[in-house]
């Protein structure tokens, strides 16, 4: 495909060469340079993060960037004495359930979906992907105080079933990136099972799943984390005001309150830290998925 | 299967309406006593034909339907014109020692089970129409001598041929709950005045008209929404288009720092930025937010190396104050949320390049050096259009979620940032506010969920403007061949 279209016939004057040698030398000085103070920009505010969690004291020091004591005391705070505003364990588990569950039926809506969509064909197939794929651009921030109010009509904010509702409900128009990869697959698989005599359901479970057990591992990690990192919905949905209630994120932004920041801090950097790590992992393990759904289902389109 | 589809000529939308109701004409004109008697009771034409247990099911469906009509979808919908009449009052019963309280209207609730009477009914005609077609479909099977699905085969169908069915109908359930009847909602509450002074239960919120739209494009003096909304919109324009452009570009200029050949271990160097985005957004907004606070670290800091002073002398920061209000005032503010969401969109930006640049075609690239190409006019003339290429579409929804970058601007500005422009303030708005985060505010300090509403609708728009014009740009078609 790449045609080779070098021809050695074309001779570069000396003087041009030894120009570019010229400029490659600055470029192997200076590129790295540039790289390494982008780099430090990026990371400062995280290193930040790790030495005030790490700090001898509970509130904000804003007179040195390193603490002058060091101690795991937030972290014992944290992990082992809760009170009346940090209730961290019980945030993380109220967190890992919501998560859990948000990251079954997800995952399960979207393969669904994505399956009906890339390998069966039906009347109306068209139109709902068009409808979806336009109700999908929508951003969920919009609707949220009508589903509030959904919500709050059927009693179910202020609770772990509302929150997985809010998470999940429309997960199914999240399929694009798994449909994608769903479409590079042979039909003649799908055929030979037909002949096979397997039905649509057995085909579905026996044979497409297991090839698309890499995307569904991307799948997974994302419904996953969008608990963790979701601020908004869980805001307005778990406005009761009761700690025991909140998730990670409401929690440790309620520690920062005018009132309780001076207190709280570096509470809030160890909370963050302990958070980070596990999600850190688990993105930089979906990364290479992100890469290739992106970029893959953007040359599809 | 992919050979049968391409063969089949495209129905355009109009054409497969028409062919929808031609059906339902044919049905009803061509079938017998029994087909037409099952428009009354659903469930006839089946028993007629010996499926009983399908018929029954149906029947079911109908009697529920007109139970649901007649318990909750009538009542409330009678009620809808005025949404509710009757006020809570609660009398103190002094037999019993505790509060009755009247029959009264939730003007919310009325509204709720009405959009949602008015969707189940929508769906009931559907389904009606499904069943004369099927019923109509059995009687010349029938007529003909073909075989006819038993109930079995009917369930294997669900697993089978109509495997999609099965598939479909939970998630379709949900973003019909979830995002339809909360969009309706929306449109709907626009059209009230449903706010602090009318909150149900305790009081009733009715239809106003176009009040709320007048309240909010009318420059009147009494209100200053008007004055807030042009401001306001005007910077939601402004931070998108730079949010959008400086991530978009400087995450192809950091790839292909990354990728240029003088650069070892890429990886290294990639993970570097992707630590910053894997912590959680929160956490990193509401640590730099301290980070940059009046009385912060980087005060201190730029107090002690002389900085601020600095900055004093050229009439950036005023000299009332000490420090550099990085957060505080409107346009250190608004400058310093675009730095600080260069630093969260950067590294996004960057793996999505990465990726994009990986499949650039390279003869092109190898042809240009030849013809002895600066890499400026190569980046100029071949990677930039290329990126576009691809990324077009997308470019123009990473717009619309500007638009809504809810999480940014709030996590930064929301406690920190105050207003001094008055008439910003009469309207709960902030110089720093997007439309999504006016709207936020609205909604959970001041109950004025009218107003929201409306801002919602017209966020509504702007965002069905530019998501239509993306999406023909990506249906339009054999534009991927291009670069192939």
């Amino acid at each position: 495909m790449a045609k080779k279209r070098r021809s050695p016939r074309i001779s570069r004057s000396t003087k041009a060469l030894r120009n570019m040698r010229v400029k490659r030398r600055i470029a192997k000085i200076f590129y790295p340079i540039l790289l390494a103070i982008l780099a430090a920009i990026w990371l400062i505010p995280i290193l930040w993060l790790v030495v005030t969690a790490f700090s001898g004291y509970k509130g904000i020091n804003i007179s040195h960037f390193f603490p002058e004591t060091w101690s795991f005391k937030n972290f014992g705070i944290i992990l082992f004495q809760p009170d009346s505003v940090v209730q961290y364990m019980t945030w993380f588990k109220n967190t890992l359930i919501i998560a859990t569950f948000t990251c079954i039926i997800s995952t399960m809506f979207v393969i669904m979906v994505s399956y009906a969509f890339s390998c069966m064909r039906f009347r109306g197939r068209k139109g709902l992907m068009t409808l979806s794929l336009i109700l999908n651009m929508f951003p969920g921030v919009l609707s949220m105080i009508a589903v509030y109010f959904i919500l709050k009509s059927l009693g179910l904010t202020n609770s772990h079933l509302g929150m997985i509702i809010v998470y999940s409900a429309s997960s199914g128009l999240g399929y694009l990136i798994v449909k994608g990869y769903m479409d590079t697959i042979p039909i003649s698989l799908r055929e030979s099972a037909r002949i096979e005599g397997a039905n649509e359901f057995v085909t579905m479970t026996k044979v497409i799943i297991p090839i698309c057990k890499p995307i569904i591992v991307y799948q997974i990690i994302f419904s996953f984390l969008i608990p963790w990192g979701d601020f908004v919905l869980a805001k307005l949905m778990l406005n009761s005001g009761l700690s025991k209630d909140w998730t990670v994120a409401i929690g440790l932004y309620n520690m920062l309150d005018k009132s309780l920041i001076n207190k709280y801090f570096s509470i809030f950097c160890a909370g963050g830290l302990i958070i980070s790590v596990p999600i850190s992992i688990l993105f930089v393990m979906m990364q290479k998925f992100y890469i290739e759904g992106v970029s893959g289902g953007a040359n599809k389109a | 299967m992919a050979g049968l589809e391409k063969t089949k000529k495209e129905k355009n939308f109009w054409e497969a309406v028409q062919e929808y109701f031609v059906e339902l004409g044919k049905a009803l004109a061509g079938g017998n006593i029994t087909t037409k008697l099952s428009t009354v009771f659903m469930g006839l034409g089946h028993i007629f034909n010996y499926q009983y247990v399908k018929g029954i099911l149906v029947f079911a469906i109908q009697a529920l339907f007109v139970a649901y009509l007649f318990v909750t979808g009538i009542p409330n919908l009678s009620k809808f014109d005025t949404l509710g009449t009757v006020k809570r009052e609660a009398v103190f019963d002094p037999l019993t020692l505790q509060n009755t309280v009247n029959d009264y209207d939730n003007s919310f609730m009325i509204l709720l089970s009405s959009v949602s009477t008015i969707f189940i009914i929508i769906l009931f005609v559907l389904f009606w129409i499904a069943n004369i077609k099927n019923i109509y479909k059995i009687q010349k099977k029938r007529s003909l001598n073909k075989h006819v699905n038993s109930i079995k085969e009917d369930i294997k169908d669900l697993v089978g041929k109509k495997f999609h069915l099965t598939l479909l109908s939970l998630p379709v359930l949900g973003v019909i709950l979830m995002n339809i009847i909360p969009i309706l909602i929306l449109i709907a509450v626009a059209f009230t005045n449903y706010d602090q002074n009318h909150m149900p239960p305790n009081e009733l919120f009715t239809w106003i008209g176009f009040r709320n739209f007048v309240k909010l494009f009318g420059g009147s003096v009494s209100s200053s929404f008007g004055y807030a909304f042009r401001k306001v919109l005007n910077w939601t324009f402004v931070w998108a288009f730079l949010a959008t452009f400086t991530t978009f570009i400087g995450g192809i200029l950091m790839a292909q720092l990354i990728n240029s050949t003088v650069i070892k271990y890429k990886r290294f160097w990639r993970s570097l930025f992707v630590i910053s985005i894997a912590v959680p957004q929160f956490v990193t907004l509401l640590l730099v937010r301290n980070f940059f606070a009046d009385s912060g670290i980087v005060n201190s800091i730029c107090a002690s190396c002389g900085i601020t002073k600095f900055l004093q002398d050229m009439g950036l920061v005023s000299r009332s104050i000490t420090y550099i209000p990085f957060l505080t005032s409107p346009n250190w503010a608004k400058f310093m949320i675009v730095m600080i969401n260069i630093w969260v969109g950067i590294p996004y930006q960057m793996l999505i390049a990465t990726g994009v640049l990986m499949n650039i075609p390279k003869d092109q690239i190898e042809a240009a050096k030849i013809d002895r190409a600066s890499p400026f006019q190569i980046f100029r003339n071949i990677t930039l259009p290329y990126i576009l290429f691809i990324q077009g579409p997308a470019l123009i929804s990473d717009f619309v979620r500007n638009i809504n970058n809810f999480g940014v601007i709030y996590l930064l500005t929301q406690d920190v940032y105050v207003t001094t422009d008055q008439a910003l303030a009469n309207a709960h708005a902030k110089e720093v506010d997007l439309l999504v985060t006016w709207l936020f505010r609205l909604t959970q300090e001041y109950y004025d969920y009218k107003m929201a509403s409306v801002i919602g609708i017209i966020v509504f728009i702007i965002c069905s403007v530019f998501t239509i014009i993306s999406f023909t740009r990506v249906m339009a078609g054999d534009r991927e061949e291009t670069y192939q």
